[in-house]
């Protein structure tokens, strides 16, 4: 069913069926929950004041996708380049964005690790892995919203996967 | 031969096809090795999955977006936008509501243009206007302005000329019902400005993805950019998307 994303109720439907997708793709690009939030919001606003016309709700879908998945991006960099030009100056370490406090739920530990591991594949892995296990598409509409070609997307997903594998040995290795 | 790790992710993921499926599960079937790496990768799939974001996690952040929206957003726009309001009307109720339906002329978005001959004469206002005090407007700003212009109602617009010490030219103009246009056979979509969600088409006329006429006269020119009739450039050419 056609959708339109100026028309409040289209707005409404499409908002209670994507948001927990963007908000996983958001939080596992950026790993910062409140940052993720504002892009959730960032995109849903976009996508309601740019009355645009999708054919049915999965056109809707990777829209957001694809504009979340690029705010993210985008966060990621300039964090990266703020986080560079500091270190500089300070010789700060790496802020764990894992230990930031957020105490309302308790992670398991093997799942912190893997959230770390994933923030720290490089980001074109990255982003192959967040929308294949956190948006749940597959390789062809993977290669859609990142405008790549299906066997690259074959390609990231093989390499993605040995890098986290190794990381999470490495991290095995290292708790007692 | 064993298989290589991209073959068993591409298996892993359900993206792998015929013959090659059926080759993978009978290799996995008798080789314990290949059986052990392919076990390993469904480990590592499965952790990954178990790492996201809860939903639990997440709920009580839609739920603030969502009411931030709603106080922000939703209430606030008007049912149509300024352009919307203009042209989605169908004839015999523009010619009802005659006296509230105005134009104002700002720049190149000055709207209504074409033949004369197809175009169906309005009511006068009843509002007597002394054009002796009356100067067309317009935008001293460059293109982008339009943009800024749709999400302003027409009362604001007004509002905020006037506020600005502007007299505002405001008239009736002919209609030409949007049902004519479409007849034209020869009629086809030339190019699209993406961001915009706006497709122009030969006949001058720049349409939304709703179909809604957001401006006529419009023309590609030969470096491709987007121009108004009077020349001013409405979109460069790297906005704009040709239609072939
Ligand atoms: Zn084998």
């Amino acid at each position: 069913m056609e959708i339109k994303s100026g028309d409040e109720l289209a707005f409404r439907r499409v908002y209670q069926e994507v948001f927990p997708t963007l908000m996983r793709v958001a939080y596992h690009v950026t790993y910062n929950k409140d940052v993720a939030e504002d892009i959730c919001q960032d995109a849903f606003i976009r996508f309601y004041d740019k009355d645009m016309v999708f054919p049915t709700m999965e056109d809707a879908k990777f829209w957001l996708i694809r504009v979340t998945k690029n705010l993210a991006i985008n966060h990621v960099k300039r964090k990266m380049r703020e986080t560079a030009s500091l270190e500089k100056v300070m010789k700060n370490p790496q802020i764990n964005p894992f230990k930031d406090g957020q105490t309302e739920f308790i992670l398991q530990e093997s799942s912190a690790a893997v959230r770390k591991a994933v923030g720290d594949l490089p980001e074109i892995y990255r982003t192959v892995i967040v929308l294949r296990e956190y948006a749940g598409l597959n390789y062809g509409e993977i290669a859609k919203v990142l405008k790549i070609s299906e066997s690259n997307v074959k390609v990231r997903m093989h390499r993605a996967r040995k890098e986290l594998g190794a990381m999470l040995d490495r991290e095995e290795v290292n708790v007692p | 031969m064993c298989l290589d790790d991209q073959i068993l992710n591409t298996y892993l993921d359900g993206e792998l096809a015929e013959p090659w499926k059926s080759q993978v599960e009978e290799h996995l079937s008798y080789c314990p090795s290949c059986r052990a790496r392919y076990q390993k990768l469904v480990q590592l799939r499965d952790a990954v999955r178990d790492a996201a974001l809860t939903d639990e996690e997440i709920a009580p952040r839609q739920e603030r977006v969502l009411s931030m929206i709603e106080k922000n957003h939703l209430s606030k726009k008007s049912s149509q936008s300024f352009w919307r309001r203009h042209f989605r009307v169908s004839a015999p109720q523009v010619i009802g509501v005659a006296a509230a339906f105005v134009v104002v002329f700002i720049g190149s978005w000055a709207v209504f243009g074409g033949n004369k001959d197809n175009t169906i004469p309005l009511p006068e206002l009843n509002t007597t206007i002394d054009l002796k005090n009356i100067t067309p407007v317009r935008s001293t700003d460059n293109a982008s302005t339009s943009k800024s212009l749709e999400s302003y109602s027409l009362d604001e617009i007004l509002k905020n000329l006037d506020a600005r010490g502007y007299d505002v030219d405001i008239r009736l103009k002919s209609i030409q019902p949007l049902a004519l246009d479409r007849l034209d056979s020869e009629v086809k979509d030339v190019a699209r400005i993406p961001e915009e969600g706006i497709t122009i088409s030969s006949d001058g006329m720049a349409r939304d993805d709703s179909g809604a006429i957001v401006a006529t006269g419009v023309s590609l020119d030969a470096s491709n950019q987007v121009v108004a009739s009077d020349g001013t450039v409405l979109f460069s050419a790297e906005q704009v998307s040709l239609i072939e």
